[in-house]
């Protein structure tokens, strides 16, 4: 008897906890299969839209009309260069200098490492005004390289500490035995500990990959064209009412959910801890 | 000939101790130059341009002011009040976050299959776009197609639909919730992951001594939980008294200046590229918040962990 409570009792509090989590994803999805309500000539003052829990003709329309009417996929792709990019960029960048702190004891060890990682405690608030100046000043603005840029001051610390934490886990007898063969340090990293952490790179490098692709203010205040806007630009004008079909407007906020949430749930064993390390950015 | 090779040996040992010594320096020399343009620099560059009336349309006629901004917020009721509005804001959202991330937490601790799948699906609003969220959001919360409306009109609890983002409350309300849902699994995730670390023994030996559920949770799991949770409340506080995306596209800080917490007030200030004061607002922030943790750490160090 008690086993069967116990049973009722989880039953319900997943299903509760997996409706909270999911049921504003499915009504997104559900308005993005409901076919644009043609107006009411005869009542043009009341709202052509009502609520709607299942569409009688449920359409794929909206989603051609996403890339009919709106510069979607031109934002898709900006939003996959620069993201792509700042993975790039940070995961290069961040596993040499993780090498190098976790491998060799050298001057200044100490308050290099401390400093970069401190950079990752500066609040994104503050770097906006001189990040749109100094990025105004070297003709960045509106560029993918510029952006890249800006967005690396929240994911290069990030990606720098995770590396750091998983080199250090890694036996650096192999490396050894590489570099008594006459494997150069570089060599080393290269051949030995980049596949031996191979686990922790596509963990650091898919959460810079999803910070980038869902990081709105940089993307907003850096750019100016649709040449180079990411998508939580154009959604915050779908949340505005423009386009003012609604239908068009879910259907563009489930292709830029599909992208993270797929890699988030592919790798989500290898994500999590990292999730937890990149509490701290405010 | 036997001195030439000697010289060569030790030129070559030379070298590669030089080589040796710097070759760390190598290693870090790119992530250092990064980080030093995009953040060491501009922190500097935000503390030096928050001292000026510089606008971003004329940058170069910027004049020195000294404090003379911190005057100008002294004067400012928006910048006053946003100290209320970021106060309530961060309130509003790290506490409801606890209270609704410690039971998920609680509740992922339990052994049952698929439970590996809940976990997954409760960090799904973590990972999507803030910019997502606040469309899901303003699209169920509508006043004409909504279906909260529509629930709570079916459910007696309104009368009406409401067109909650029209009004200062209800569009505080909204955000918060749409912040809540989206913020909260960072908690959850971080509180499972304390819950699975205390060891079992503890709640065997409490059963034993005839403890119940709810005993064993207040002298086992609440002490072993409290330092992440207040550790969790700070970080939090920070992060939210700087979140600017949600806020910003749900309601444009409005209606009027009801959701312009500081940082939404500085991010407005340099679209009117009035970037000298938007500066200046950012960096009194992060004074003030820097300050408010270090008093609270050491509240804590004295109260809770001695």
């Amino acid at each position: 008897m008690a086993r069967v409570v116990r049973r009722v009792w989880i039953a319900a509090g997943a299903t509760a906890i997996v409706a909270f989590c999911l049921a504003p994803f499915l009504w997104i999805f559900i308005a993005s299969i409901t076919p644009e309500a043609v107006p009411d000539a005869s009542k043009p003052w009341s709202s052509e839209r009502a609520v709607q829990y299942f569409p009688a003709e449920p359409t794929l329309r909206n989603y051609v009309d996403l890339f009919k009417d709106v510069p979607f996929a031109l934002y898709f792709r900006n939003s996959t260069i620069v993201a792509t990019g700042t993975m790039l960029l940070g995961l290069v960048l961040a596993s040499l200098g993780a090498y190098g702190f976790v491998r060799f004891r050298f001057v200044g060890r100490g308050p290099l490492l401390t400093a970069m990682l401190l950079t990752y405690m500066i609040p994104s608030v503050v770097l906006l005004v001189p990040l749109l100046v100094i990025l105004r000043r070297i003709g960045l603005i509106d560029t993918f390289p510029g952006l890249i840029l800006a967005e690396s001051t929240n994911t290069a610390p990030f990606v720098l500490l995770l590396m750091i934490n998983y080199f250090s886990t890694l036996p650096r007898e192999l490396e050894e035995a590489a570099q008594v063969d006459g494997c150069s340090p570089l060599g080393t990293l290269v051949r030995i500990v980049i596949p031996l952490a191979l686990p922790g790179l596509v963990a650091g490098g898919l959460l810079a990959f999803i910070m980038t692709w869902n990081n709105f203010v940089f993307a907003y205040l850096f750019t100016n064209t649709d040449n180079v806007k990411t998508l939580p630009v154009i959604l915050r004008l779908f949340v505005l009412g423009e386009p003012a079909v609604w239908g068009v407007s879910a259907a563009g906020a489930i292709l830029t959910t599909v992208p993270v949430a797929l890699l988030f749930l592919l790798f989500q064993r290898m994500l999590i801890g990292g999730l937890s390390a990149g509490a701290v950015k405010g | 000939m036997i001195a030439v090779s000697v010289t060569r040996i030790t030129n070559g040992a030379a070298r590669r101790r030089i080589c040796g010594r710097s070759l760390p320096y190598a290693f870090i020399a790119p992530i250092g130059v990064l980080l030093l343009t995009v953040s060491i620099y501009p922190v500097m560059y935000a503390i030096w341009i928050s001292m000026t009336d510089a606008s971003l349309l004329q940058l170069a006629r910027a004049r020195f002011v000294g404090l003379g901004n911190l005057l100008r917020m002294i004067d400012d009721d928006v910048f006053l009040q946003g100290l209320w509005r970021t106060a309530r804001w961060d309130a509003a959202v790290v506490l409801s976050e606890l209270a609704i991330a410690l039971p998920i937490a609680l509740f992922l601790n339990l052994s049952f299959r698929g439970r590996g799948f809940v976990r997954a699906v409760v960090l799904l609003p973590y990972v999507i776009p803030p910019a997502v969220t606040a469309l899901l959001w303003v699209y169920m919360v509508d006043g004409h197609f909504g279906v909260i409306n529509d629930l709570l009109v079916r459910l007696h609890i309104l009368r009406h639909p409401v067109s909650w983002l029209g009004e200062s409350g209800g569009s505080f309300a909204v955000v918060t919730v749409a912040m809540v849902w989206a913020g909260q699994p960072l908690m959850a995730i971080i509180l499972l992951a304390v819950l699975q670390s205390i060891p079992r023994e503890l709640y065997e030996a409490a059963r034993v001594d005839g403890a119940g559920a709810w005993h064993s949770f207040r002298l086992i799991t609440l002490p072993h939980l409290m330092p992440t949770i207040l550790f969790l409340l700070l970080l939090r506080t920070i992060w939210m008294s700087n979140y600017v995306d949600m806020i910003y596209i749900m309601t444009q800080g409005g209606p009027g200046f009801s959701n312009y917490t500081e940082a939404v007030y500085s991010f407005m200030l340099i679209q009117q590229f009035d970037i000298g004061y938007a500066s200046a607002v950012a960096v009194v922030l992060a004074v003030i918040l820097t300050v408010a943790s270090i008093f609270y750490i050491r509240h804590l160090v004295r109260t809770v962990l001695t």
